[in-house]
């Protein structure tokens, strides 16, 4: 049924990831051919999302706002359909979100040096393009994340 | 503002809602009627999401684009567990009535889980039973039990449905009790349980 729960240092999250996979790879084609620079990645320059095992609370709990108060908004296309994936998407991580922030209260989120400046490269990588291309990449890089999420 | 000749012809929808079933959402509404006319509908929906953080945007369900059915599966959108927002208008050719919106959020947290409809039986000394198949969010958790020892209850938690599920191997001549609830795990919750049913097996 796809709901698993992924351990994030403290925090254990119930996520349904197959059902957010479920949406981007309904629209993982049409995203990523929407994204015309190849030479840079948000996600994985200059090292590998996956080389992060440590502070992994640090890390989502920055991704989950990265991708929620910067990504998704800027994603609109002209296709109903990849809209309503989107959403799906978006909502989802929203809904986790509100997981996290439930953890927090309770839970300190070690952030390391090597953590803070993953997610500062990140950004950076980020503001190199503008918004909607910016967005767009990330967007088409969500299998990346997702797959990092479930190395529990 | 004041109402356009236009939008003043053409009424609402009126009694908008939602009927949430086993995770399938439907959006019903009552027909707006104009004689001699074939009055057309079309549906949008907002999650918290577009709320919160996309200048509370509306995203139509083109399924549910120009038609004339007072229905609209929204299932597929309705695709996390947080609060949605539904509208929906009325169309004749090129005029469009007001928007109607849900009076409540809805939350797919609040779908009414019905017990599952299941078959007990035997072959020869199995105690087999047979499940109704929901869909991939639905895991069953099916209690049985030999009557008369009603204290040692086993539980068996069935993710997939195969067509039938082998519960137990039966002593001859005893007789055993079934029933089974419904789990959703996207928004933890159960059914009530189903009726209990009752099998003897073969006498020895």
């Amino acid at each position: 049924t796809g709901n698993k729960i992924l351990r994030f240092g403290p925090c254990m999250i119930s996520m349904n990831v197959n059902e957010i996979r479920a949406s981007f790879t309904a629209i993982k084609a049409t995203i990523q051919a929407k994204d015309a620079i190849r030479t840079i990645s948000i996600l994985s320059y200059p090292y590998s999302l996956h080389n992060f095992n440590v502070d992994r609370c640090c890390i989502i709990h920055h991704l989950l706002r990265f991708y929620v108060d910067k990504v998704f908004k800027h994603c609109e296309t002209e296709d109903s359909h990849v809209n309503r994936k989107i959403s799906s998407i978006a909502n989802s991580f929203l809904s986790i979100k509100k997981k996290f922030r439930q953890c927090n209260e309770q839970n300190v989120c070690d952030c390391g040096e090597e953590a803070i400046e993953k997610y500062k490269q990140i950004l950076t990588n980020y503001g190199q393009l503008n918004i909607t291309s910016a967005a767009m990449k990330s967007l088409g890089e969500l299998d990346i994340l997702l797959d990092w999420m479930e190395k529990a | 503002p004041l109402l356009t000749d236009e939008e003043a012809l053409l009424p609402a929808p009126q009694n908008i809602s939602i009927l949430s079933t086993n995770m399938k959402h439907f959006l019903t509404w009552s027909p707006v009627t104009v004689p001699g006319e074939t009055v057309r509908y079309s549906v949008e929906f907002q999650g918290e999401y577009e709320r919160d953080y996309a200048n509370e945007i509306w995203i139509p369900i083109s399924e549910c684009s120009l038609i004339t059915v007072t229905q609209c599966n929204v299932t597929e959108d309705i695709s996390a567990t947080v609060p949605y927002n539904l509208r929906v208008r009325a169309n004749l050719g090129s005029r469009s009535s007001k928007w109607s919106t849900l009076k409540v959020l809805f939350n797919r947290i609040t779908t009414f889980l019905t017990p599952p409809v299941m078959e007990v039986s035997t072959d020869g000394y199995h105690l087999l039973v047979k499940l109704e198949d929901l869909g991939p969010t639905f895991q069953f958790h099916i209690f049985y039990w030999r009557k008369g020892q009603e204290s040692w209850v086993h539980k068996k938690t069935v993710k997939e449905i195969s067509s039938v599920v082998h519960l137990d191997t039966m002593e001859a001549g005893a007789e055993y009790c079934v029933k089974a609830q419904t789990y959703v795990e996207a928004i933890n919750r159960s059914s009530n349980f189903s009726q209990a049913q009752c099998v003897r097996g073969p006498d020895g």
